[in-house]
């Protein structure tokens, strides 16, 4: 793989995480969003990988692979799974923020991603820290996506993007992540699903719905 | 032997307890004799290091980035030996206490935990790993007072000994954290390389933030008031162990940060001690003097004791920088000696207050009584530490007290116009200090342990199992030491003060030998004869009187005169409250008691009287003052926050990502 086919892959693998992210504001139906997040993931899996194929090291390629299993598959199954036991609540039906103000923040949230990470940059101008900035969008995305949804399903979305990202802004970073830390925190988000979904159940079943809105109820 | 006295007729819900908690014996060994251990490597070590060379001990891996840094000299040496010692008498102690009282299986095991705490700060060698293992001391000590978390009054003593020592580990890690980013080190020996590059302004902040910190755990005022909570509520071993060991590391911060390595200081640093001690020791002793539960007594006695030896401290430092070194070595030497001494009558005292309420089950003075015939041990034990507390001859205080007196007298009398009223002023405080101390502790020892019960639980109190006797028996004969040979003190205390030359440390110290001698200062006593004389005295006298009981003819038996009524009550004793109520009468306006009294007369005749009710509730004067406006002020700010938290999972998101962005925006 020469530098330039190298750096073009890395770019556009940052920029389809990127694009992902920005559908899932977008999309309001649950079922393509939860589908929307297994493209996301196969996004992340794919930096470590072209990392492994660049500098021939198998390391990078095996995370890669498990990164591949639990974020494009796993994951989104169960997620999947979830949005299949909703029986009327498969929408967003009314967000905190609509669609085109949503769009218009995530824009402004990535120029601001653009404007924090320069010093980052400043510090090693390598092509992974050049895609930096575009993960690092996603990061701030995830967190607006978790601020303005109202359902638990949503939520758990928001929260696997935030992840995602910060796993690929480690990918980016540093010069690659050993094995058994990935393992540990791919281990983690598994087990956060299984708690959102619990919750979520739990939430039906005391609320009726997943509204998070009516946890404002629970407040002393 | 010990599972013999277990059994004895006042637990009678044993078996229940122990199937509750089988290993309870056991652990009470393990936990007791680990503690006991713990206490021995530590008066080993201590002394080890006062006779021998510096130690020393670097773990690189245990703490990130800097690691663990132990640095033993001759200061930390004397505070390990007086924490070890007191851990010995404690640990043994609770053996049986822990046995006699079911004590929880948590509190058991994390004991030695607290001792090693203790037995760490002093021998830290560097901020980081001395700031580790004052946290480890506070947050054991903390889960140890909540050991009987069930009781409400101990839960409210637990807040507000969390909340205190907290803040007072906050300010002391500012200082510290300051003291470091000024000095260009973390480690004591580099700070103390380049404390003279300080600003006057660094040390001054350093010196206040320091005192705030070390003072709340010493139990100065104004920060006391989690001391008669804390030491009240916590099991009494663990009060012994708060009380004659863990306030003493206040102290100890005091003497190597402020006074070894930022010191000399200036002038009003010795004044500020000497203020806040006399202060502390008045109202502590006021505060004692009018107490009926004994352990809240002996808790606020703490405070006054601390109060002295700070006292003590300052008068080093305004002596040595008024020109007069051999004075503040008297001082120093009086303030170290008094933290020994304290330590020992202390321990004692906690540990037979909480023999009397494992026998009885009551703190209170005005319930107690007639306990010198059923607990015979303990009440000669309490009796020691009475007379240590109260500063007299043949007491374990007294020896400092008196040197602390001379030191404060024998102030060079060359126009200084700050000694010249400081000095006057501290004798006065300290003697005052003194008198009421007497009177503290004559109470508690006459209305608790002497004439008649005033209840059933009183007059069914039976003797305290041997491992705890042995315990008290430990910190008895440290007493005697303290009150007879001080001499046995001399090398030890002389070791010390050679690592203290900013206040005095170099001059000639006094000399405890079998006479003490106050070189450069005319005063000399011999504690050691003094003893012996009044025991030839005493002999002689019971020598003379049985032999002039021979020519006497024999007693005649008369039932004994009851004022009129038919037998003598419990109710025409002196209780707690009648007497301390003259002291209660001078000092009203310090005390500021609420009293009620309420007189029923009969309906027939108002010249009657049915029944009065007397009512006299005392509320810490300062606490009230200070702490309710501070506490009132907190809770409506936090009302105020409330009105953020709506209760919107999303709001709370937003406050997070607002919260990001803008140090994302300020840090780049």
């Amino acid at each position: 793989m020469t530098e330039a086919t190298y750096t073009g892959a890395l770019d556009l693998a940052a920029g389809a995480f990127l694009l992902t992210a920005v559908l899932i504001v977008w999309r309001r139906e649950l079922s393509a969003i939860v589908r929307l997040l297994a493209w996301q993931g196969a996004a992340l899996a794919v930096l470590p990988i072209i990392e492994g194929i660049y500098q021939r090291e198998p390391a990078p390629i095996v995370v890669g692979v498990v990164v591949l299993l639990l974020r494009a598959v796993v994951l989104p199954i169960l997620l999947a799974r979830a949005v299949g036991t909703e029986d009327q609540e498969r929408r967003e039906s009314t967000p905190l923020v609509n669609t085109t103000a949503s769009l218009l923040i995530t824009a402004g949230l990535t120029v601001l991603a653009y404007a924090v990470t320069q010093p980052i940059i400043a510090l090693d101008r390598s092509p992974t820290t050049r895609a930096l900035p575009a993960v690092f969008a996603v990061i701030l995305i995830a967190v607006f996506v978790m601020v303005s949804r109202r359902r638990a399903l949503s939520q758990a979305v928001g929260f696997l993007m935030l992840d995602n990202s910060i796993t690929a802004t480690a990918f980016l970073i540093t010069a690659g992540v050993p094995l058994i830390v990935e393992l540990g925190a791919s281990l983690d988000v598994l087990f956060a699903v299984f708690v959102l979904g619990l919750l979520t159940s739990h939430m039906r079943v005391a609320f009726g719905g997943t509204d998070l809105d009516q946890l404002r109820e629970l407040r002393d | 032997m010990t599972t013999a006295l277990h059994n004895s007729p006042t637990v009678p819900a044993l078996g229940e307890g122990a199937r509750a908690a089988p290993p309870a014996g056991a652990l009470a060994w393990l936990s007791g004799g680990l503690t006991a251990a713990l206490g021995a490597v530590g008066v080993a070590l201590g002394l080890s290091v006062i006779f021998g060379e510096p130690r020393q001990l670097r773990i690189g891996w245990l703490l990130p980035l800097v690691g663990v840094r132990l640095d033993l000299d001759p200061l930390g040496g004397l505070f390990l030996v007086a924490t070890g010692a007191v851990s010995i008498a404690v640990g043994i102690y609770a053996v049986g206490y822990a046995q006699r009282e079911r004590w929880a299986r948590f509190p058991l095991a994390i004991l030695p935990l607290f001792v090693a705490g203790m037995l760490l700060v002093p021998a830290a060698g560097s901020i980081t790993t001395f700031l580790v293992s004052w946290e480890l001391m506070a947050a054991v000590s903390l889960f140890l007072v909540l050991s009987e978390h069930r009781r409400e009054a101990v839960r409210s003593a637990g807040v507000f000994y969390a909340i205190m020592t907290q803040l007072g580990f906050a300010s002391i890690l500012l200082a510290l954290v300051v003291l470091s980013a000024a000095a260009g080190g973390d480690a004591f020996s580099t700070i103390s390389a380049h404390v003279h590059d300080l600003s006057s302004g660094t040390k001054t902040t350093v010196f206040l933030l320091t005192l705030m910190g070390f003072g709340s755990k010493a139990g100065l005022l104004p920060l006391h008031a989690w001391l008669p909570r804390a030491h009240t509520e916590a099991p009494s071993p663990v009060s012994a162990l708060m009380s004659a060991a863990m306030v003493n590391m206040g102290i100890y911060g005091i003497i190597r940060i402020d006074l070894q390595l930022l010191g000399p200081g200036p002038n009003w640093w010795g004044l500020t001690l000497m203020i806040i001690g006399a202060l502390s020791a008045v109202f502590g002793v006021l505060q004692a003097s009018v107490a009926t539960d004994l352990k809240r007594l002996l808790a606020y006695s703490t405070t006054e004791n601390m109060g002295l030896i700070t006292l003590s401290l300052g008068a080093a430092i305004l002596l040595r920088s008024s020109g007069a070194p051999t004075v503040a070595a008297i001082a120093l030497t009086a303030a170290l000696l008094h933290l020994l001494s304290h330590a020992a009558f202390k321990t004692l005292a906690f540990l037979a207050a909480g023999s009397v309420l494992a026998a009885t089950g009551l703190r209170d003075l005005d319930k107690l009584g007639g306990l010198a015939r059923r607990m015979p041990v303990t009440t000669v034990m309490f009796g020691i530490a009475a007379l240590g507390a109260s500063g007299l001859p043949l007491g374990a205080g007294f020896v400092s007290e008196w040197l602390m007196l001379q030191s404060l007298i024998h102030s060079p009398a060359d126009g200084n116009t700050t000694l010249a009223l400081a000095m006057p002023l501290s004798v006065g405080a300290v003697a005052l200090t003194t008198g009421l101390g007497i009177a503290a502790m004559v109470k508690a020892f006459g209305v608790g342990f002497l004439a008649r019960p005033r209840s059933a639980a009183a007059e069914a109190a039976q003797e305290a199992p041997a491992s705890m006797l042995t315990g008290m028996t430990l910190a008895a004969a440290a007493c005697a030491v303290f009150a007879v040979a001080p001499a046995l003190l001399g090398p030890t205390l002389r070791q010390v003060l050679a690592v203290l030359p900013t206040v005095g440390g170099h001059a000639a110290g006094p000399q405890l030998g079998t006479f003490l001698r106050l070189p450069g200062v005319g005063g000399s006593l011999s504690p050691g004869l003094l003893a012996a004389a009044l025991i030839i005295a005493v002999l002689l006298t019971l020598g003379l009187s049985r032999w002039g009981a021979r020519h006497r003819p024999a007693a005649a038996m008369a039932p004994l005169w009851a004022s009129g009524a038919d037998t003598l009550s419990s109710r025409m004793q002196y209780t707690a409250t009648s007497f301390a109520e003259p002291l209660q009468r001078v000092f009203d306006n310090v005390l500021r008691p609420d009293i009620d009294v309420e007189v029923t007369h009969f309906a027939e005749s108002q010249y009657l009287v049915e029944k009065v009710t007397f009512r006299s509730r005392l509320a810490d004067p300062v606490e009230q003052r200070l702490y309710t406006p501070v506490i009132r002020a907190v809770n409506a700010v936090a009302e105020w926050v409330r009105g953020a938290h709506t209760g919107s999972v999303h709001l709370y998101l937003a406050y997070g990502a607002t919260g990001l962005l803008i140090v994302l925006l300020v840090t780049r």
